[in-house]
This record gives structure tokens, C-alpha cells and sequence, in this order.
């Protein structure tokens, strides 16, 4: 179902812009991508995107940013910016998962347990690190399927 | 640490999405007295321990005002605490009592100039920043029941509204609206123009 | 072919320039190294295994490479990365940051065109295409990629020095009413709202 978030879009977005050459740097590992590889968030049914839209918000408050903190206060504030954002954003997309009954088809289901086994692969630090360094992977689907 | 006082009388004053943290100077007798200000949003509280996170720009500040515009971007509910610090001796923490979300901000009406440029009718709005829209209302005078409107993001100028009919008057008032936090000013004062044919009259 | 001695000085500054989405990889030569340096390209789609080389690329003496094929899926994000040769001495392999073609480009500004009767003007934008291998190719309009894509429109009377602005979603503007005998100036800039994105003003 359509679930209107766009104006936390826009300030997720500025906050990663502030710093994704930063934490882009801090990931060395270009062969692997947690949200992208082997299947791109592009190839998900629209029936699905409510469903996988909701469970990545929970993945990255629940598992991402909390292992994101370094020794840069301006990265750390836009950090905290951003996770607070996606705590009310997937707030407001909790309300719309209930109303839109979004179910979450087999193929959703697998891509996220895709993207739980790439995040398990690495080590708790190098993983959260990569995930908040592809967050544009996320803004730049969930904008295009809007 | 107990040597010296927490700060006391801490409060936030927010307006237009711009939120201070203000608080009262802790006096030492010819000494100077700086204040460190860290803020906790909700994620800090719920998955990061109760954190809190330093604000570099009042970190060891002699001001008694901090500004969280930055910091507060996101409509959860937030806590700032304020330190003062005299060489190595500080404070204990004064917190805000309760808690702080952006949406709680007073919202003022825009500041508008309507224009008559011969046969169109213009309008020139202050930028208040990122978040706010512009919701401008407009109607020939006489005919209140046909009040159009026109939304706009970014002014940068003299924005176009529409063109008008010769000679007739024109009235325009304009209301801010902040989508993040889903809400509006009240209206700005009306404000009408005549079109080209007559001496332009400002109605105050 | 084994690596040959490696104290090269590095090239400098690698990154993309990329404007309508034609990206092309440019870098600054190896420090205090005059003519007779050659270079080889390689680039990678991030999150897939290998890196592949360009031939088209491959002992080259310029120092920009058009990597717009390669880079055309939007979808996707790249890294390139290039390594000096001269006199039997090589530099390291020196890398861009990633390179999201989505946000990382820049976007020309609308074509503008203007007519007229003699007391209103009709403009009509057209935005620019996404770059493309030929021109037998079917074109894509940056409407398509950015569909929340906008027009500023800036209207500025000669005589009277005022200038009006308007901002509209579709790419036509009337502006009636206006004075006889009046030259008129019409420029326009699209704006994306996100990812924020805005070209500059078209002449």
C-alpha cells in the first residue's frame, strides 16, 4: 500500500549526504554488498515493497546504527539524526503496515533472509559500517518505487 | 564536583523549527564558568544504552544558549542536559524536564509582500529555510467564495500567482506549512493590490 | 603479465565527472612525472566480485576515460581505478570513491524555447536526455529517471528590470497580459527535490 513518508526521505537523505564520502571510506570491501548482491532491491514486486520497506527500517534500527559509532562528533550526529528519523518514519510506516495488512510474499522473504545471511558474514562492525554506507541503495529504491 | 552548581532554569525556546537550549549563568566570583550541552534522542534511550551525544559547538561554550537545530531533526521525543565546567571541576548534569519534540515548535505566519506588476499579481515571501511550504490564498476582492491557491516550496524572489482582470482588486494572505512535522501557521495579515488602470493601493 | 616495480608516484584526484549521466573518469598525472606516462582503467559494480579492465583504456597517455557504457545501469553503483606506467616503473592502482550515477551527476539546464503574440509568450521546456551509446538508441528523458523533476521559471521584463518567478511540475508556461512593445527574458533551471539535484539557469 502507498504509505506517504517523503518529507523524512528528504531529511534521511541530506543527513546521509553529509557524510556517506565518510563512511563509504571506511568500507574497504567492494565485493560485496549487503542490500544490492546477488538480487537488487529494483527486482521486488510492488505487492512486496510495503512488507521488505518496513522490516529493513526494523533492520537497520535494531541491528545497524547502534554499531555505527566513531570517533568523528559531526558523523556521530548525523548518525543519531538519522536513526532517530528512521525510528519515526518506521513508526508511521508501522501504522500503515497494520492498515495495509502488507504481507510479505515469498520472494520478499527470502531477499531479507539474503540480506540478514550477507550482514551475518562479516564481522558486527564491518557490517553495520557497510549497511549505513548503502543506505542510498535503499533511499534510491524506495523514491523510484514511490 | 558537588563545588559547583548544576545550571539551573534550563529550557528550550522553539520557533519556526529553530530550537534553542537556554539556561542561567552559574556565577563563581571572577572566575569564568563554560557549559557543555549533550542531547538523547529516542533511538539513544531504546537501542544505544541511554547515550548521550555531545554537541561540539557548545562543548566548553561561555554562552548560556545553544543552538540544537542541527542535532533535533527528527520528530521523536528528545532530552538535553547542560554542564558547567570550571578547569577540571564540573558540574553534576541539569536535564530538561520532560522531554522535547521539534513538532511542539511555534509556528508564526509568513512575512508577505503582495505586488501588482501591470496585470499580474505577484507575491514575495521570506525563505525560512528547508522544511517550510508556503500556502498563499488569493482572490479577486468582492469574491471571497472564489479564493484560489497556490502551494510553494522554495521562494527565492517574486513569485508569479496570477495575471488579473483590469482596474479590479486583489487580495492575498499566505500561511506556513512544515510537512516533517505535518503542521501550519495561522495566516499572515491580507494584503490587497489593485491590477494596472488604477493607482496601486496598499490596504493595511 | 607479472606486476613490474611499483614506485611510480600515484595518479591524483580519480573520480567521476559525470553530467546527464555520460560518465566519464578523469585524474590528474603522477606528481613531478613530465610526458611519456601511460595509464590503464579498470572498474567494478560494487557488491560483484571482480574488477574488469577497459581496452579502450588500456596504455593510454590522456587522462580521462569515458566509462559511460559501463556505467549506464542507474541501479548500480561503480568504483574505477587507475595505474600509471612510465620507464618500467608503475604506480598503485588508485581508486574512486563510489559512484552512485543517480546522485552523482549533474543534470544540464531545460532547452527553453520562446514564442510569442504581441501580449503573452508561450515557453515550452523540454529537459534533457540521458546520455546514450548511439543515436539510434532510444532516447530517455531525465523525466523519466527523476519523476518528481520540476521547472523554475524566471521571466524578467527589460524595461522594468522585475523579474517574475514560477515553478511548475508540467513543461509548458502562458504568461498573458504582458505589455506590448516589451522584450521579455525567459531563462529556466529543473529542480529535482530528491535527491536533491538542480541544474543551473539555461541562457
Amino acid at each position: 500500500g502507498a504509505c506517504r513518508v517523503s518529507m523524512s526521505m528528504t531529511e534521511i537523505r541530506a543527513g546521509f549526504t553529509a557524510i556517506k564520502a565518510n563512511i563509504q571510506s571506511r568500507d574497504p570491501i567492494r565485493t560485496l554488498s549487503i542490500l544490492s548482491h546477488p538480487h537488487s532491491l529494483h527486482k521486488v514486486k510492488s505487492s512486496d515493497r510495503c512488507c521488505i520497506t518496513y522490516q529493513l527500517f526494523t533492520f537497520y534500527v535494531d541491528k545497524v546504527f547502534k554499531h555505527c559509532r566513531t570517533e568523528d562528533s559531526f558523523v556521530n550526529r548525523k548518525i543519531s539524526s538519522i536513526a532517530n528519523s528512521f525510528l519515526s518514519t518506521r513508526r508511521k510506516l508501522g501504522q500503515c503496515h497494520e492498515q495495509n495488512n502488507c504481507m510479505c510474499g515469498e520472494e520478499s522473504t527470502e531477499k531479507l533472509k539474503q540480506i540478514l545471511a550477507n550482514y551475518e558474514g562479516l564481522n558486527v562492525t564491518s557490517a553495520a559500517m557497510k549497511s549505513l554506507g548503502e543506505l542510498d541503495i535503499l533511499l534510491d529504491w524506495m523514491e523510484k518505487s514511490r | 564536583d558537588a563545588l559547583l552548581p548544576a545550571p539551573q532554569s534550563i529550557s528550550i525556546l522553539s520557533t519556526n523549527m529553530k530550537h534553542f537550549l537556554t539556561w542561567s549563568p552559574v556565577i563563581v566570583q571572577g572566575e569564568t564558568v563554560r557549559y557543555s550541552v549533550e542531547f538523547q534522542g529516542e533511538y539513544e534511550r531504546e537501542y544505544a544504552n541511554g547515550s548521550w551525544i555531545p554537541i561540539s559547538e557548545c562543548s566548553l561554550t561561555t554562552a548560556t544558549i545553544c543552538n540544537l537545530t542541527e542535532d533535533i531533526s527528527a520528530s521523536v521525543a528528545y532530552k538535553l542536559r547542560v554542564r558547567a565546567e570550571l578547569g577540571a571541576t564540573r558540574s553534576q548534569w541539569g536535564t530538561t524536564k520532560g522531554f522535547f519534540n521539534r513538532a511542539m515548535t511555534s509556528l508564526t505566519p509568513p512575512q508577505l509582500r503582495a505586488v501588482a506588476d501591470g496585470h499580474h499579481l505577484l507575491v514575495e515571501l521570506a525563505d525560512m529555510g528547508p522544511s517550510f511550504q508556503f500556502r498563499v490564498l488569493y482572490w479577486r476582492k468582492g469574491q471571497e467564495t472564489r479564493v484560489q491557491q497556490k502551494v510553494l516550496r522554495e521562494v527565492s524572489s517574486v513569485v508569479h500567482l496570477d495575471t488579473m482582470e483590469a482596474g479590479a482588486e486583489y487580495c492575498v494572505k499566505a500561511q506556513t506549512h512544515v510537512q516533517a512535522i505535518n503542521r501550519s501557521s495561522s495566516f499572515s495579515p491580507t494584503q490587497c493590490v489593485r491590477a494596472q488602470g488604477d493607482k496601486s493601493m496598499w490596504l493595511v | 603479465s607479472g606486476e613490474l616495480y611499483c614506485s611510480l608516484p600515484n595518479p591524483r584526484n580519480v573520480r567521476f565527472e559525470s553530467v546527464n549521466m555520460k560518465n566519464v573518469l578523469h585524474w590528474s598525472a603522477p606528481e613531478g612525472t613530465g610526458d611519456g606516462v601511460f595509464y590503464k582503467v579498470k572498474y567494478a559494480v560494487y557488491g560483484v566480485g571482480k574488477w574488469i579492465r577497459k581496452p579502450e583504456c588500456k596504455n593510454i597517455n590522456r587522462t580521462w576515460c569515458d566509462l559511460s557504457n559501463e556505467t549506464s545501469d542507474y541501479e548500480e553503483q561503480y568504483y574505477a581505478s587507475v595505474k600509471a606506467f612510465l620507464n618500467g616503473a608503475c604506480s598503485d592502482w588508485m581508486e574512486t570513491t563510489r559512484f552512485n550515477p543517480l546522485t552523482d551527476t549533474k543534470i544540464d539546464p531545460p532547452m527553453v524555447s520562446v514564442s510569442s503574440t504581441d501580449r503573452s509568450i508561450s515557453i515550452v521546456l523540454t529537459a534533457p536526455e540521458k546520455w546514450k551509446r548511439s543515436p539510434e538508441e532510444e532516447s530517455i528523458s531525465l523525466l523519466q529517471v527523476y519523476p518528481g523533476l520540476q521547472y523554475n521559471v524566471s521571466v524578467l521584463n527589460k524595461k522594468t528590470k522585475k523579474r517574475w518567478f514560477f515553478s511548475i511540475s508540467n513543461n509548458t508556461l502562458v504568461v498573458p497580459w504582458l505589455e506590448p512593445g516589451t522584450a521579455y527574458c525567459v531563462s529556466a533551471q529543473i529542480h529535482v527535490p530528491t535527491p536533491v539535484l538542480d541544474s543551473g539557469y539555461s541562457k
